[in-house]
Parts: structure tokens; C-alpha cells; sequence
């Protein structure tokens, strides 16, 4: 696909001006967190957030989300202002969080009982998303059998079966090892790929950014801002091999030279 | 002694490759300088690292069930053994009756036919003003875990309420209710809700923000929320407040049957005392130990069963 047809496509998600201050009343001015941000997310894109911690990724996350309220600016779906969570906006947090006394098949359905969607019908959605994750072995489980990497494969399916128009993930490979990471990562892009979603993730980890992204947003600290919007040319269908070329290398350097500037100035 | 598996090496003349080692069998012979290695160590004044205590003192850890058992079963007798000594030993002023006497106590309760009667009698008072208090506690503790605004108006009053003593409210109820099942189970259920609600509340409060996150993001509303994920969350912990605040039910019930009653446990005891008959009073408190027993396990089992995730 060429880069040209990116540009036609619509915007999905859309973050303008946003700031974001914590604590403070009238007398004390309290933390900013993030300074005026804007970010677009265009239909079917998979966008990256990287920055270093204190940088404000899981907040604009959640704002997003509708789960926190912008102290000034919006974030807009469609072109609609976000007030609140729905349906529309699935989310994977980095702690899983999967409801711990409902079986794998049940965490996934969750979603869907909340809909008037047939029940056969979500029956058959449910099994086919536990197909698609590679789950259906482990379907009456709790999660609390599962392995990490297993529980965040629930905590996807379970935010991809209402059919979100935008899948938000905030650091969702963070506490998993590196091997469980790369599949994965994979496993995400091949998701992507097969549903056509639109997916916003925040990560510190840049090259994942650079492996996943079509698309990536480096957020400096303290208060959070973009620091630079960086495209990244690989084609949708990639695979581990990109992770060895020259450009793959170049890209990541220099987002890490930007985030390492960062870090010494604090 | 960590079984051996297939190793991986970096080898010389393959560089920068790698070459599975050979792998050892299972319960192969060590050759001999591992022996010698290991006969050095474990020589009388060899140097040591580190201590390791004895199991009965680790914090924390493991012990083995002989130990356990042990513990439990010298545990159960040793106050045993105190009463005892304290029902023959002459030195003591305090007139304790034998365990034998006691036993002999409770076989005359028995016969007497009071004993099922004041049994129940207490207990049908203990389950029902119970089941009122831990009703309003669920409502009202559920609200206030989850709804700050809630929490904001409820908090002051109870507090307040929870340091009145429930046996200094016994005179006003009894004056309010009249001497029947009213005040006590009026009682009962003021003497213990005002816990449970705010036990309850920190239930509620502790289930983790994440999963009603996760649930609004999945199309929940909040009464959906409160059903489907702080209920579910709160019910063992539900059962433990239950569990924990019952003795509390016990006391309060004891001070109302001690003052206006004809039948009950505690109404048994104050009987027994009139007619200087101890032998009766021990085996009542005995009673009432095995129903705190019996009723605690069950509802542990009831926690465990309702709630198998939360398991260890």
C-alpha cells in the first residue's frame, strides 16, 4: 500500500490542544502533566506513543478513553468529543486486568452481554475471537491459571469482541518477557491486519514503536508535549526481518536519541 | 540437586555459534571431583554462609505437618489441662467444676428438655437481626465503596452511631421495644451494622480501579458496574466481615438475654447463677464456643465455595 492512500484515508481519532494538570486549586498551580498535545489517528492506522516515564502517554490514553477529563482541549472520535468510556473505545491496560472470577470465555464475552446481541451470536463472536488469540484450549480457565503472556492475548480479545471503532493499548507488552513480547508483537500485527482496526498504543519500548507503527509520536517529559512525529515507511504486511536493516536501525536511533536527550536534562 | 538438562555453549571453533552439550542421564554417577567438591563442604569446621533457623521459628514459611498437627492438638489440650488443674487444685478460692462435672451439667440441661429450646431461641435471634444488619450493610457499604458523594454523607453518622456502645442503647430499647424479640434483634442489628457497613465500604473500596475501567471501556453502565464487577469482587470479602463481626452479635445478644428474657442461652446462664449451679454455667459458655466454632468454619467454607478465584 502507498503512502499516498494513508493520506486519503479519514480521521479517526483526533487529540487537539489537549493539557492535562493534576492536584492544584486556587493557590497552588499542581503537576502538568501533559502541555498541549495533538494527535490524529487515522482510520485503520496503527499509531505509537513512545516517551520516557512522567511523559503523560497514559493519561492522554485515558482521555481518550473518555476514563479521565482534559483540563483543557478534547479528544474526538469521528469527529465527535469523547465524555466518557463506551464501547467504541476498547482498551488493553499494561495490568491486564481481567475480571478474576469469570473463565477466559467469560472475561471475552463480558463486552458483548452488555449489548442486545443474540446470545447464539455472541456465543459464536466469542468462540471465533478465542480461535482467532489461540485461546480456545484454555477457555473455562481463570485467569489466574494463565501466564502473562496468555492474559494479555484475553485482555485483547476481550477489548476486540464489542468491535471497537479504536483499540487503545497502554503498554500492553510492558511486563512481559522479551521471547513473549515478540510473539506478541506479531500476533498484534497480524490482528491488525486481519480486522482492519484502528489502534493508538503507548509504549516506552521504541522498537516495538518502530516494528508495529505505520506511524509514531515521541512525547517529551515534564510536562508531556510531542517532541516529533515520526513516519515510519515499512509496509503493513512486515515481518522480524525489518528489525535488521539499516533504515529500521536509523529510525530507532533516532528516536532514542531523542528520548536519551530527555533523560540527561532532568 | 538441579537436574541436568541440555546446555547451550558458545564453542570455540564454531564462532559465534552455539552447541548443545552433551546431555547427562537422569541419576547418573557425578564423576569424582564433583564428590571431592562436595565432601569439602559439608567437612565439620568447613566455613558456612548464611544461618537457617529451625521451621518453628522461620517467619512465614512452611511447616511440616507433624509439627502442625502437633501444635494443634497440644493447643486444644493444654487449656484443657489448665481447667484441670484448676477444678482439683485446692489452692485457688474460685469453685471450678470438673470437666466431668460440666459434662454432667449439659446432660442435665438436656434432660431438663431446655437446652434445644434456648439454643434456638438465641440463635433464631442471632439469624435474623443478623441477616437484617448484614443486608443494610451490603446496600449501604456497596454505595459508599463505590460513590464518594455516598461515602461523603454516610461516614459522620456512622461513626458517631459506631462509638455509641451497643449495651449502653440496652435500657432505651428495652424502655422503646418492650421485653420480646423486638429489642433484641433491634439490638442485635445496632450493635453490629454500623462495623459491617464500614467494613463493607473498605470491601468495596479495594476493588481495583482497573476493572471497573476495563468495564466501562466494555459498555458497562454504572448500576452494570456495581452489580457485575464490585459485587462479584466484594463477595468474599463480604463473607469475611460477616464472619469476623458475628462474636460482636454474640456479646450484644448476651447483654439484652441477661436483662429481659425466658428463654435463651444467656438467660440459662443467668439461671444457673441464681441456683449456684456451675457445673450448668460452664457447659453453657462451652456451647456457646462450639456454635462460634462451628458457624466461623462454615463460613469460611462458604467464602471458599463462593469464590474459588480468590483462593490462594
Amino acid at each position: 500500500m502507498g503512502e499516498n492512500t494513508i493520506i486519503l484515508r479519514p480521521e479517526k481519532l483526533e487529540v487537539r490542544g489537549l493539557v492535562k494538570r493534576y492536584g492544584g486549586g486556587r493557590r497552588r498551580p499542581g503537576t502538568l502533566a501533559v502541555d498541549g498535545v495533538d494527535i490524529t489517528v487515522r482510520a485503520g492506522e496503527l499509531v505509537c506513543i513512545v516517551g520516557a516515564s512522567g511523559c503523560g502517554k497514559s493519561t492522554l490514553l485515558n482521555v481518550v478513553g473518555g476514563l479521565e477529563d482534559a483540563t483543557e482541549g478534547a479528544a474526538a472520535i469521528d469527529g465527535e468529543r469523547v465524555v466518557g468510556p463506551g464501547p467504541d473505545r476498547g482498551m488493553v491496560f499494561q495490568g491486564y486486568s481481567l475480571f478474576p472470577w469469570r473463565t477466559v470465555r467469560e472475561n471475552v464475552a463480558f463486552g458483548l452481554e452488555e449489548t442486545r446481541m443474540p446470545k447464539a451470536d455472541r456465543g459464536a463472536r466469542v468462540e471465533a475471537l478465542l480461535e482467532v488469540m489461540g485461546l480456545t484450549a484454555w477457555a473455562d480457565r481463570l485467569p489466574k491459571e494463565l501466564s502473562g503472556g496468555m492474559r494479555q492475548r484475553v485482555a485483547i480479545a476481550r477489548a476486540l469482541a464489542p468491535e471497537p471503532d479504536v483499540l487503545l493499548l497502554d503498554e500492553p507488552f510492558g511486563a512481559l518477557d522479551t521471547q513473549t513480547k515478540r510473539v506478541m508483537q506479531d500476533h498484534l500485527l497480524d490482528v491488525w491486519r486481519r480486522t482492519g482496526a484502528t489502534i493508538l498504543m503507548v509504549t516506552h519500548d521504541v522498537e516495538e514503536a518502530v516494528y508495529l507503527s505505520s506511524r509514531i509520536y515521541v512525547l517529551t517529559s515534564h510536562p508531556g508535549r510531542v517532541g516529533a512525529e515520526v513516519p515510519v515507511p515499512f509496509p503493513d504486511d512486515r515481518t522480524p526481518e525489518i528489525k535488521r536493516t539499516d533504515r529500521f536501525h536509523a529510525i530507532r536511533d533516532e528516536i532514542q536519541a531523542l528520548l536519551t536527550g530527555e533523560v540527561v536534562m532532568e | 540437586m538441579i537436574p541436568r538438562r541440555t546446555v547451550f555453549v558458545r564453542s570455540d571453533d564454531r564462532p559465534g555459534g552455539v552447541t548443545p552439550l552433551e546431555p547427562v542421564a537422569e541419576g547418573a554417577a557425578h564423576p569424582a571431583h564433583t564428590l571431592d567438591w562436595r565432601n569439602s563442604l559439608a567437612g565439620r569446621n568447613a566455613p558456612t554462609r548464611g544461618t537457617r533457623r529451625h521451621p518453628l521459628f522461620r517467619i512465614r514459611d512452611e511447616l511440616s505437618a507433624p509439627w502442625r498437627v502437633g501444635l494443634m492438638i497440644v493447643g486444644m489440650l493444654a487449656p484443657l489441662a489448665l481447667w484441670l488443674f484448676m477444678s482439683t487444685s485446692s489452692s485457688t478460692s474460685l469453685l471450678v467444676p470438673s470437666p466431668a462435672q460440666t459434662w454432667e451439667g449439659a446432660r442435665t440441661l438436656w434432660h431438663e428438655g431446655v437446652l434445644t429450646g434456648d439454643v434456638w431461641a438465641s440463635g433464631r435471634r442471632i439469624l435474623i437481626g443478623y441477616a437484617i444488619s448484614m443486608a443494610i450493610a451490603v446496600a449501604l457499604g456497596l454505595l459508599m465503596g463505590s460513590f464518594r458523594s455516598a461515602e461523603s454523607f454516610f461516614e459522620a453518622p456512622i461513626a458517631f452511631m459506631r462509638y455509641i456502645p451497643a449495651t449502653a442503647l440496652v435500657p432505651l430499647m428495652l424502655f422503646w421495644l418492650g421485653i420480646d424479640e423486638t429489642p433484641k434483634i433491634a439490638l442485635i442489628v445496632i450493635g453490629s451494622v454500623f462495623f459491617n457497613v464500614l467494613m463493607v465500604a473498605d470491601v468495596a473500596r479495594n476493588v481495583p480501579r482497573e476493572l471497573i475501567n476495563a468495564a466501562y471501556t466494555l459498555g458497562a453502565g454504572r448500576l452494570r458496574v456495581l452489580r457485575r464487577v464490585i459485587l462479584p469482587h466484594s463477595v468474599p470479602g463480604i463473607i469475611d466481615v460477616a464472619r469476623i463481626n458475628l462474636a460482636a452479635a454474640w456479646a450484644i445478644l448476651v447483654v439484652a438475654e441477661l436483662l429481659a428474657a425466658d428463654q435463651g442461652l444467656a438467660f440459662r446462664i443467668t439461671r444457673a447463677q441464681r441456683f449456684r449451679q456451675i457445673d450448668e454455667m460452664f457447659a453453657l459458655l462451652i456451647i456457646f464456643g462450639i456454635i462460634g466454632i462451628v458457624t466461623d468454619l462454615s463460613l469460611r467454607w462458604l467464602r471458599n465455595q463462593s469464590a474459588p478465584w480468590a483462593r490462594p
